[in-house]
């Protein structure tokens, strides 16, 4: 798998996505394609960093909760809310499917994404961490992007790098 | 078996407070760990060293280590717990004690609830055994400086760059 990971909601599915899903309303209304790219370049300029390990094309369909701060309003990674956010989800009781914060560099907190399937998916999200650090957007998203990853072991809060979203990620070994 | 510093641990497989089929390596994911067993919920001096482990949370938090428990509670119950005490690190569950007796562990004198003996076993992220404390005796537990010490070891001889200066 590449190194990095790249997440976008864009208008029309990208040819140069490796995988990508229709984003839509609980109404049944589509609102354009959550894309990803598993690369090393930026594929769009709206494109933010994402775990790699969230992504996958055999995922089942699922709600997510997409916290992206627009970029006037970025917070440093490092703020006492955004660590609150991640203390908080290392708490919850019933881990989500999927979890990945979003980085538009090394510094800043470029957003979160929240993937939850079930019954009290929709429950479960209104209470996403995140959305107390900006608004989050929840929707729907089709089949064939976001797949389960096991939850973090907890208690580390900090990134295994600042190149590297939380929850993913570890330092090489010594060699 | 015998928890011996320089020993491998196993790589058991147990479920999580939520559920979920776990094993240690993978959550270890190339960290250190803290692994304690504990009796269950019930007992006074579970109750009082998880307090002491708060506190190590609250610096684990930031210093790459993580931290495991496993006792015999069901899941639920251990969710349970672990939502009471306010951990933030993976409770295992081994209802059917799959593991007590393979690691040696389980407590003979409790012929009641069959528990895991009181243990912290601190793990490099190759699961080799760093140090191991029977805590049968309260006062055989490590406290939070004994594991802080034990952890700066373990961090030292795995990070390269502990030394940015050579």
């Amino acid at each position: 798998m590449s190194e990095r990971c790249w997440l976008a909601i864009v208008d029309e599915l990208p040819a140069s996505a490796d995988a990508a899903a229709r984003l839509g309303d609980r109404g049944g209304n589509k609102h354009g394609w959550l894309a990803a790219w598993l690369r090393a370049a930026k594929p769009v300029r709206s494109a933010r960093r994402a775990d790699p390990r969230i992504v996958d094309a055999d995922g089942d369909a699922a709600l997510i909760s997409l916290v992206m701060p627009a970029a006037d309003a970025f917070t440093i990674f490092d703020d006492t809310a955004v660590q609150q956010a991640r203390r908080r989800v290392l708490a919850d009781p019933e881990p989500a499917d999927a979890i990945t914060t979003l980085l538009v560099d090394g510094s800043h907190f470029g957003g979160s994404l929240t993937a939850r399937r079930g019954p009290d998916a929709a429950a479960r999200l209104r209470d996403d961490p995140f959305r107390l650090v900006a608004p989050a957007l929840i929707a729907t998203i089709e089949a064939g992007l976001l797949g389960v990853v096991s939850p973090p072991c907890g208690p580390v809060i900090e990134r295994h790098g600042s190149e590297v979203p939380w929850p993913g990620g570890q330092f090489p070994p010594r060699s | 078996m015998r928890l011996e510093p320089g020993d491998a641990f196993p790589d058991l497989v147990a479920v999580d407070h939520a559920g979920r089929s776990r094993s240690i390596g993978e959550l270890a994911a190339g960290d250190p760990l803290v692994l304690q067993t504990y009796r269950g919920f019930w007992c006074p001096k579970e109750q009082a060293f998880f307090r002491s482990l708060l506190h190590l949370q609250e610096e684990a938090e930031v210093a790459y280590t993580s931290i495991v428990s496993l006792s015999v509670d069901p899941p639920e119950v251990a969710a349970a717990f672990r939502a009471g005490l306010g951990a933030r690190w993976t409770f295992l569950s081994d209802p059917e004690r799959e593991h007590i007796d393979a690691l040696g562990l389980r407590e003979t004198t409790d012929t009641v609830h069959n528990p895991y003996l009181p243990t912290l076993i601190v793990l490099t992220p190759g699961l080799e055994i760093h140090s191991a404390y029977n805590g049968y005796w309260y006062w055989g537990r490590p406290s939070m400086e004994e594991l802080r010490c034990d952890l700066r070891e373990v961090t030292r001889a795995i990070r390269s760059d502990w030394d940015i200066s050579q």
